[in-house]
């Protein structure tokens, strides 16, 4: 029989540290049933029988994070053999309010105090037989970083699992303990003996969602308010109150204290770098530095590399050789070489500086200074609605927008989340750089404002729909109050930088092999088949291919956006549609569209074409439709998982469409009006200007509606929100 | 007074804390209770980065203000 550990503790306990130590690379990474909560199992390099189950980081077992409650519903529901729970050493008093909680489940507990020797450089000590003697369980020493102790910890736990026995169990105030045990009386034999202390204490607690869990309840009011009365306190802050003095009236045995220093140099560094005047200065310099490494300077050498070697100079000939030489027909050549390699290719091409930039940001995340900018943040992004934890997710959507939008998972608000995952990919993502480039060279002289200003509307749609959506009954309400432990500053391993990296870095090339890959095929099948003067069949002209039957069909849609003007708009429709497949697509497709079988990065060869059928006003619009438009299908498929809810993904599919085409319609037609005079004209000229106007009317009518409505409010806050009214008191 | 006039460096004992009932007990949790010690690490215009029972805790100015010292 194998043997489930769970593992617990708090987050930033080194919880992952020590999982990847347990298990190294024998990792399967899923979703808890349901929820988008991740759910890590691993095998325990010491002993293939033994399963670790890696729970979400929690500070409690209350109900009130999604986290809380994965985490105690597999506690309770699938019973593991035993809880290692870690415990971050230099905080004990606090990590051990989550290790009485685990100790009243009835599951055996063993204890991992991590980063000892942290504690100990600091002149503490914690007297480990002491602590083990009081708690009631076993207690191993580890450095999850140094991997010390970590099989020693496995061991105890599996010899507790097998021993079976659990932990005594703590007592509160004798009134409390009064109180416990009149309410676990009550409880019937459907709760088995060693459970019976937690559901009591739960029912206390007034947890609506433990009551749900159990068949028949009992009525415990009468308990509640013998304790509330006796207390004069809720049950909630009663227990959570007994809670602490327990803790705190063992650990003054267990742990000496002969720090004397009063600040840490954790401390220290956050006096400077969260400084008030200081504060934004560093991050600035500290973007700026992250983003010219990854971007100007290795970025691009790592980039030229692949582009123009791997991908140039040795694949392409020896899969064209090794084709040849088994005497592959050659549409099947053409098919490999052009769609596949050339397509899937440009994908990877954008892999070595990806990596370059999550290297960065690991970094930043592991050494704790991430968290930091969280709360730097939070001050401005709270006035357009947002929480100061979206920024991570944004920082990360500038690489790739895939681990961007999984990165979200961290927020722990539903509203703040759901906010972020709709808006995360407006800014530009690597993908979309060669748009930029393309646009800047055909029509704008390559001018540097263009790549800026590409930023900035990313930057100006999220601000802008965080003012919006906020405004209607979906996202209605302040954002969720700003709190966040903070990690103490420290030098992160090699190993967990990579691995960090790796995560996301693979979730962009696994995109590259399978939608890109596909989409590649399908594309390169839709643009050489058609209908020709003898039927349907292989096409030379392109514009006989099925994809440009698509595109007349669609091409109208696009009028009001001034892509039509040159007679060729339904080469612009194709490419934006194949953008919604992969942005990476887009030039590769001018490129093809205007006759080139291979483009540089940047189009150059179109620039010429692709300026004679189009204005600059359109053309604007055109890269602004791409920037803000739903992502591509790798995106989306994260964002459908992110939802976890169709209709919620296609509200913001529907809503990323939308913006983009009213935007870049705006832009097209009042771009138009200020070098012409007029508002985009021909065909277009009714419409577009009608829609234009009627939006703008909308917008106008609907902010000031809700201001009415905000000034009716008078900002009324709900009575216990204020916390300094009488009725916070 | 609230926290969020608290002076950096020096330790306070928490009075009370005030609130959205969900917020409380969560602030409970990571250590913010009555009778405990706190002390202001940094602040930036009222958000503040404290310190509880050893841990650094960055909470906004909302939350700051409702932190009675």
């Amino acid at each position: 029989m194998a043997v489930r550990i769970a593992l617990a503790g708090n987050p930033n306990s080194g919880k992952t540290t020590l999982f990847n130590a347990l298990t190294g690379s024998n990792q399967f990474v899923g979703n808890w049933p349901g929820v988008t909560v991740e759910k890590k199992e691993g095998k325990w390099k010491g002993d293939k029988n033994v399963v670790i189950i890696d729970l979400p980081g929690i500070y409690s077992l209350s109900p009130y994070t999604l986290e809380e409650v994965v985490a105690r519903n597999y506690l309770i529901g699938e019973r593991p053999d035993v809880i290692l729970n870690i415990v971050d050493g230099t905080n004990l008093e606090r990590n051990l309010y989550l290790s009485t909680q685990l100790m009243e489940l009835g599951i055996p507990v063993v204890m991992a105090v991590n980063m000892t020797d942290l504690l100990e450089k600091e002149g503490n000590q914690i007297h480990r037989d002491q602590l083990a003697l009081k708690l009631g369980c076993e207690i191993v020493e580890i450095s999850a970083l140094k991997g010390t102790g970590v099989n020693e910890a496995a061991k105890k736990a599996v010899a507790a699992a097998e021993q079976k026995a659990a932990q005594s169990v703590h007592a509160f105030d004798k009134c409390v303990e009064r109180v416990i045990s009149s309410v676990e009386a009550k409880l019937d034999s459907e709760i088995p003996q060693e459970q019976k202390r937690f559901f009591a204490m739960k029912l206390l607690e007034k947890d609506q969602k433990i009551a749900e869990l159990m068949n028949n309840a009992p009525d415990v009011s009468d308990e509640i308010q013998e304790m509330e009365e006796a207390f004069d306190d809720d049950t909630e802050s009663i227990i959570t109150n007994e809670r602490y003095v327990y803790i705190s009236n063992i650990i003054k045995d267990c742990i000496t204290n002969n720090s004397k220093k009063k600040l840490t140099v954790s401390d220290k560094i956050d006096r400077i770098v969260t400084n008030r005047w200081l504060a934004f200065p560093i991050f600035a310099a500290v973007m700026f530095l992250v983003y010219y490494i990854s971007v100007t300077t290795v970025g691009t050498w790592v980039t030229d590399w692949t582009n123009d070697v791997l991908f140039g100079e040795l694949i392409p000939p020896a899969i064209e050789q090794g084709l040849l030489s088994i005497g592959c027909a050659e549409w099947l050549i053409g098919l490999i070489l052009d769609g596949i390699v050339a397509g899937v290719g440009a994908v990877l091409g954008f892999v070595p500086q990806m990596l370059v930039l999550f290297i960065f940001l690991a970094f930043l995340e592991a050494c704790g200074y991430m968290a930091r900018v969280a709360f730097i943040m939070d001050r401005i992004f709270r006035r357009f609605g947002l929480s100061g934890k979206s920024f991570i997710p944004m920082l990360i959507s500038s690489g790739c927008g895939v681990p961007g939008i999984m990165a979200s998972r961290t927020i722990e608000n539903d509203r703040d989340r759901k906010m972020t995952i709709m808006t995360t990919t407006f800014v530009p993502c690597g993908a979309k750089l060669p748009i930029i480039a393309l646009i800047a060279g055909a029509f704008f002289d390559n001018a540097g404002w263009v790549s800026w200003s590409a930023y900035f509307v990313g930057i100006a749609a999220i601000i802008g729909s965080g003012i919006l959506l906020k405004r209607t009954k979906l996202f209605a309400g302040e954002p969720a109050p700003f709190v966040m432990e903070l990690p103490a500053y420290h030098m992160p391993t090699v190993g967990n930088v990579l691995r960090a990296m790796w995560e996301r870095g693979w979730s962009f090339i696994r995109k590259a092999g399978t939608i890109i890959l596909l989409s590649t095929i399908v594309l390169w099948f839709l643009m050489r088949f058609g209908w020709s003067a003898e039927g349907f069949g292989m096409v030379e002209e392109l514009d006989q291919s099925i994809l440009a039957k698509i595109g007349m069909c669609i091409a109208w849609v696009f009028a009001p956006l001034g892509w039509t003007q040159g007679g060729e708009g339904w080469k612009m429709a194709v490419a934006a549609v194949t953008g919604l497949i992969a942005k990476e697509n887009v030039v590769a497709t001018f490129g093809m569209l205007f006759g080139f079988a291979e483009v540089a990065e940047d189009g150059a060869e179109v620039w010429g074409r692709l300026s004679a059928v189009m204005t600059p006003a359109a053309a604007y619009g055109f890269l602004v439709f791409n920037l803000l438009c739903a992502p591509c299908f790798a995106a989306m498929g994260a964002m459908k998982r992110e939802f976890n809810n169709v209709k919620w993904f296609l509200f913001a599919i529907g809503y990323q469409c939308g913006i983009a085409y009213l935007v870049s319609m705006f832009i097209y037609q009042f771009g138009t009006l200020a070098t012409t005079g007029v508002f985009g004209v021909e065909r277009s000229f009714f419409m577009g200007t009608f829609i234009t106007a009627a939006v703008l009317i909308a917008a106008v009518g609907l902010a000031v509606r809700s201001m009415i409505r905000d000034k009716k409010k008078g900002k009324s806050l709900q009575c216990g929100d204020c916390g300094s009214c009488k009725g916070c008191h | 007074m609230p926290l969020s006039m608290a002076k950096i460096g020096e330790i306070f004992q928490i009075k009370k804390i005030g609130g959205r009932e969900e917020t409380r007990q969560f602030l409970e949790t990571l250590g913010f209770v009555a009778g405990g010690n706190i002390t202001v690490v940094s602040e930036i215009n009222g958000s503040m980065i404290v310190n509880v029972k050893d841990s650094r805790v960055a909470i906004g100015r909302d939350l700051a203000n409702k932190i009675v010292v």
